[in-house]
């Protein structure tokens, strides 16, 4: 609670922010990238074998796409960021915790939730969407790689079907998903990490934690979106 | 960027050392009972109950979006082959073996990390004691042969989980339903699931305890969190694309 009205009020430290948004974007796009694209190319493979027996291979692209708009591509995007990004900003808190560096913050009066939680949760939020945008890209050229010129399935059938089928309300889901999975991530990492105790071997039990509940919590909050997407029928 | 390249090669290079020391010690030599017994316990049973909330819900959700998708076009009735394909031969041991390697992979680095900086390696060595035999080889084996039955477990969960998300909270016909998916999967697919279990089991293992135990004291508390850190995401990623791979050759 603390955190959120810390997010809406300043101080902000807005170079801590970039810096932090700068470096998550960085670290973070090569596992993303390599997490997502198998997928799609997964999801071909198995795709093409299944609609031949049902002799509907057109079906193979709309659920390509679909399911990797609206599911794998923000689901993996952010299982990545939380392993990636959630485990390093958890550990850098709870160095600085274990140094003392965080209580000298706070005799210096500023504020560790504001210095070092707030920029790491804002920037998860923004990044994860951005790299949302380029795993969807990378999952469905995968998917058109192995559909396509291995799998043998006519080219203009797959992008005709394709785009008839994905409407922009499947990117702006993927996207939404996105920034409540980040911000999940940013909030449950500066959270374990603060609470961090012990020295060296906290440090890592707080990165794992982080990574665990992380993963944990955009199961269930995935599965509560689909359930809430579902009702709503969009 | 050239300096990047040339330190992801060295590291590269430092791995198939590791790999190939572990390896030789692994399966030439029978590892500590005790050790071995301990993080077995610890990896197999400590995970059960993660695993069983993460497929829970991963295949409820994995059925609720297949029903989304296939609500468009029209062809609710391939639920039962979607969850099957998708889910067994491809979601659920890939789950697994990311959650495990977050779970049980970054506690190894995290713990040889420790004792590196804490300078119990040397301890050990100065004993006469290989650290590869003690530490190591007890904690390659654990996962190698847990993982497999996390596998299996996770498969069994999840169907339960999506037959009841597809029967009772979607409204499917339960007969339809379990036609089609007894139509594609069968016990070859179990058995892929645990081979996977058993390649990814060992590979997390073996990336866990290289970024683990290439820790120095200088490092700190930092570079127990670094090691911690890489050993989660090397081996998530490794995990799904080796996937890719071994579903490529099985399934064409």
């Amino acid at each position: 609670m603390n955190v959120l009205w810390c997010v809406f009020t300043g101080p902000r430290y807005w170079g801590e922010l970039v810096r932090m948004m700068d470096v998550l974007a960085r670290r973070c796009l090569i596992p993303v990238g390599l997490a997502v694209a198998p997928v799609g190319a997964v999801i071909s493979l198995q795709g093409v074998e299944a609609f031949r027996e049902f002799g509907a291979e057109g079906m193979l692209s709309p659920m390509l796409g679909t399911s990797v708009f609206r599911q794998y591509s923000p689901m993996l995007a952010s299982v990545m960021v939380a392993a990636q990004a959630g485990s390093s900003i958890s550990a850098r808190i709870g160095t600085m915790k274990v140094r003392g560096q965080i209580d000298a913050l706070a005799v210096m009066s500023v504020d560790p939730v504001r210095y070092v939680v707030v920029p790491g949760l804002i920037a998860c939020i923004v990044v994860t969407p951005l790299l949302n945008v380029i795993t969807t890209i990378l999952g469905l050229a995968s998917g058109w790689l192995f559909a396509v010129p291995i799998g043998g399935i006519n080219h203009g059938i797959f992008m005709a079907n394709l785009f008839a089928e994905i409407t922009p309300m499947d990117l702006w889901v993927g996207l939404g998903k996105c920034m409540v999975f980040g911000g999940a991530v940013g909030i449950i990492a500066g959270y374990l990490g603060l609470r961090t105790t012990g020295g060296a071997e906290g440090v890592g039990r707080a990165a794992n934690n982080t990574v665990v509940a992380t993963i944990l919590l955009i199961t269930l909050a995935d599965y509560a979106l689909g359930l809430l997407l579902l009702a709503l029928q969009i | 960027m050239f300096k990047r390249g040339w330190e992801a090669l060295e590291t590269l290079a430092d791995f198939l050392q590791f790999v190939r020391r572990a390896a030789r010690v692994q399966f030439l030599r029978v590892p500590p009972r005790a050790q071995f017994l301990e993080q077995a316990v610890q990896s197999g049973v400590g995970s059960m109950g993660l695993v069983t909330v993460l497929i829970l819900f991963g295949a409820m959700g994995l059925t609720v979006q297949g029903f989304t998708s296939f609500q468009r076009v029209g062809g609710q009735s391939v639920l039962g082959a979607f969850v099957g394909i998708g889910g067994v031969r491809e979601l659920y041991p890939v789950l697994t073996g990311v959650i495990v390697g977050a779970r049980v992979g970054a506690n190894f680095a995290a713990s040889l990390a420790n004792r590196q900086i804490s300078e119990q390696v040397e301890a050990l060595e100065v004993m006469g004691i290989d650290p590869f035999h003690y530490l190591v080889a007890p904690r390659l084996w654990a996962l190698t042969l847990t993982l497999p039955l996390l596998c299996a477990y996770a498969i069994f969960v999840g169907l339960a989980a999506s037959y009841f998300a597809a029967v009772h909270q979607l409204g499917m016909n339960s007969g339809n339903f379990l036609n089609q998916l007894s139509q594609f999967v069968g016990f070859s697919d179990l058995a892929a699931g645990v081979l996977k279990g058993v390649v990814f089991g060992w590979l997390v293992a073996v990336i866990a305890c290289f970024f683990g135990y290439r820790s120095r004291k200088r490092d700190g508390a930092e570079g127990v969190g670094i090691a911690t850190n890489k050993a989660i995401v090397i081996s998530s990623v490794t995990c799904i694309v080796v996937n890719m791979f071994i579903s490529a050759i099985m399934y064409t």
